[in-house]
């Protein structure tokens, strides 16, 4: 396998929020000049975005819990992702029926550092109105964060996502095809990355849909990686409907290149809080 | 013969008609006038019809700058009132100038099932490109309603999504109340949208409504005068959408809903209509300003669900403050003491969803079956049948009978008399019931007035033994 290039290096997230460890390898890579392969390691919130936002006078609160069964293991100066626990806390504020802000927080639980604080991340997120009558849905989130360099050499980070999606009868298709750059930290030169992440699932019963998601990080938009560099990843994934305040999902992620994490369980449990007067016939 | 009234000029809210100016003494020839002013009668000729509706594709403009393309009556948004007199033969002419089939419906009339105006009772479709004259004698008197019963499907496009709707008034042969002004109201929803609605099925948004055709702020305010009688009769003829309406610093005295007097005529801060409901109720102009009457909810006031009442000499900028608490219980005009009748027969009737997937309509079901699959239900001559509407689904739902009116006798359990309607909402989880004295032979359309659903399957047709 011939070695990658700094602007080579595949993001190392999948949908991320947090691009921590991938930037440490890609520091290691550029150091190491031969190093192959960029691991996947900021698992912290693993979700297809759909284009709706939180409703106005409403807060979302969810918690994203992440377990990577197989992951990579430890080497110099950085943590391994087998067997670490992340856990993120998503709160999300409906601003109008077009807007909403989302706030993260960042942690890390592994053998040998405990739980950790990783960092903060800011979502503003706009949508195409459902009014404008448009066929599919559409909405453009960007997000800004800081992660501690004990989890990412990239400190400062920013995405860009366009969501689109699209509801017909049982079957539900969502895309993301994510922009990510570093603004602070080894990766700043290498541009943008391209990380998108897909879904398509089928409801069962009103209350059960099941599905497909996908993640992937191609590396650089202008020179993708190898597919054996690339990150890819397939998660089976279940959403509970059991409640209109609440969201439920689980998955299992199965990771096929030396890239990604082979194992990952991950969980989503959210809940909606309304403050508004509630809507009388 | 075509006869195209002037523009909404008896129906929108100013200027207010004067009782003296519309009614005179109240009599029936008075009011023969008034239709004549919306609807010249030509020559008359045996044959000749005195009425002429035609079909056709507008550009309305909702405000300034909001222009919407729909099909309507006669060219304008709502059509053109109607006012007949009851126990008088009339004969109409109905012209389909749209690409598609169409049928009108005369909603609150206890007519023939072959003018009723509904195909799956027998009423002949209006071919594309084509016309049909029916002849009715109109009963009961009252506030009443014409519309598309067409099915829109899937489509928010047709049926009553588009401007197919018109007020229509049975002159009574005795006032229900005194009053100064007569104003009719028609309430609309506008640019229909589906979204997911709260219990994960999809639903119908709307971003605009007007009241007469026209958005709040966009129609000339009703000009009122202090301690003058303002009769309302609203009309709401959103596809979907149940409304209430209030108006700061009054209250609305409820004469009537659905074209039938009510024993108690209750005071009321705010009205509430489910899709097809109408209601008649006097308000005394005794709090002098400029006033929005309106929906309380700001979501649909602000999508334009709302008109101006501006008193004699009062200036500023139009006011609204929603009521405290937005309470409707038909009981509230019921008889004092329900009266106790027994039925013939019992007939349940148990209204159910089933879940075709997040991005698709529900299957609406009566006893388990969807039009065109449900059996029909049998009614028998001079019977007084109960009807148990039993909604075990998320939704209300405005149930509507055609040709007949039903005397509701519970709701939630509680007993009440003297409601007699056309149009009842059931509350999700709920059962009402209301007995129906089957006195009007021929097919019945029985079904939810809320477009989507009875698109998707919501109706059953009653027919006599």
């Amino acid at each position: 396998m011939s070695g990658l290039a700094a602007h080579d290096q595949p993001h190392p997230n999948l949908t991320i929020k947090e691009r921590s460890l991938k930037v440490r390898l890609i520091a290691l890579v550029l150091f190491a000049v031969a190093a192959p392969i960029a691991r996947a390691q900021g698992n912290y919130e693993i979700q297809v975005y759909g284009a709706d936002t939180v409703p106005p006078r409403s807060t979302m609160v969810e918690l994203h819990s992440n377990f990577t069964s197989d992951g990579h293991l430890a080497t110099p100066g950085l943590a391994a992702t087998n067997h670490a626990e992340h856990e993120t806390v998503e709160i999300t504020q409906g601003i109008n029926d077009w807007s909403e802000v989302g706030f993260y927080i960042f942690t890390s639980e592994q053998s040998g550092l405990g739980v950790q604080w990783v960092g903060d991340h800011i979502r503003p997120r706009v949508r195409v109105p459902e009014k404008w009558r448009w066929p599919v849905g559409v909405s453009l989130s960007t997000e800004v964060g800081y992660q501690r360099a004990l989890f990412s050499p990239d400190t400062w980070t920013w995405e860009i996502r366009p969501i689109v999606d699209k509801t017909a009868g049982r079957w539900y298709f969502a895309v993301n095809p994510a922009l990510e750059r570093t603004w602070h930290g080894p990766d700043v030169n290498l541009g943008l990355g391209f990380s998108p992440a897909a879904k398509i699932s089928y409801d069962f019963t009103k209350k059960i849909t099941g599905g497909f998601e996908y993640y992937a990080d191609y590396g650089s938009i202008t020179h993708i990686a190898s597919l054996h560099d690339q990150q890819q990843q397939l998660f089976p994934a279940i959403d509970l409907n059991i409640s209109p305040k609440w969201e439920i999902n689980f998955g299992v992620g199965i990771g096929p290149t030396a890239a990604t994490d082979h194992w990952i369980v991950k969980g989503i449990i959210g809940r909606r809080f309304d403050w508004g007067k509630k809507k009388t016939l | 013969m075509r006869c195209h009234p002037p523009r909404q000029t008896d129906l929108r809210p100013a200027p207010a008609v004067s009782r003296r100016q519309f009614l005179g003494a109240a009599t029936l020839a008075a009011a023969a006038a008034v239709a004549r002013q919306a609807w010249p009668i030509p020559a008359a000729t045996p044959t000749a019809p005195e009425y002429r509706i035609e079909i056709g594709e507008i550009d309305w403009e909702l405000a300034p700058g909001k222009k919407l393309r729909t099909a309507a009556y006669n060219g304008q948004i709502p059509g053109p009132l109607i006012r007949f007199q009851e126990g008088k033969p009339v004969t109409l002419e109905i012209v389909n100038r749209l690409d598609r089939e169409e049928i009108v419906h005369w909603h609150g009339q206890w007519i023939p099932s072959a003018v009723d105006g509904s195909m799956e009772e027998g009423s002949p479709m209006i071919p594309a490109s084509g016309s049909t004259r029916i002849q009715f004698t109109p009963r009961p008197d009252g506030l009443h309603w014409y519309h598309t019963h067409a099915m829109a499907r899937r489509s928010l496009k047709h049926g009553l999504f588009t401007g197919q709707s018109g007020p229509l008034y049975v002159e009574p042969r005795a006032n229900p109340g005194q009053y100064d002004l007569e104003q009719f109201l028609v309430l609309h929803d506008w640019e229909p949208y589906y979204s997911a609605s709260d219990d994960g099925s999809l639903m119908v948004n709307y971003a605009a409504a007007s009241i007469n055709g026209r958005m709040l702020g966009h129609a000339a305010p009703m000009q009122v005068r202090a301690s003058q009688r303002v009769l309302f009769h609203i009309v709401n003829a959103s596809a979907t959408e149940a409304h209430w309406l209030s108006l700061p610093g009054h209250q609305f005295q409820v004469l009537a809903l659905d074209g039938r007097p009510v024993p108690t005529q209750a005071k009321v801060d705010a009205l509430r209509l489910g899709p097809a409901e109408r209601i008649s109720a006097l308000v005394t102009m005794d709090a002098p300003g400029i006033w929005i009457l309106g929906e309380p909810r700001a979501t649909f006031r602000s999508a334009g669900m709302g008109t101006v009442i501006e008193y004699a000499g009062a200036s500023g900028k139009a006011q609204f403050t929603p009521p405290a608490h937005l309470n409707w219980d038909y009981r509230a005009f019921a008889d004092p003491v329900p009266a106790v009748q027994k039925p013939d027969v019992t007939l349940p009737l148990v209204f159910t969803s089933r879940f075709e997937g997040h991005g698709a309509l529900d299957r609406w079901m009566i006893n388990g079956k969807s039009w065109p699959d449900a059996a029909s239900i049998l009614l028998h001559t001079g019977q007084r049948h109960r009807l148990v509407f039993d909604n075990r689904s998320m939704d209300d739902h405005p149930i509507h009978l055609h040709r007949h009116v039903f005397e509701l006798v519970s709701i939630r359990g509680a007993a009440l008399s003297g409601i007699r309607k056309d149009v009842v909402i059931v509350e999700a989880g709920t059962q009402v019931e209301a007995d129906l004295v089957a006195d009007n032979p021929g097919s019945t359309l029985f079904h939810c007035h809320q477009q989507d659903h009875m698109d998707s399957g919501f109706m059953a047709l009653f027919r006599y033994a």
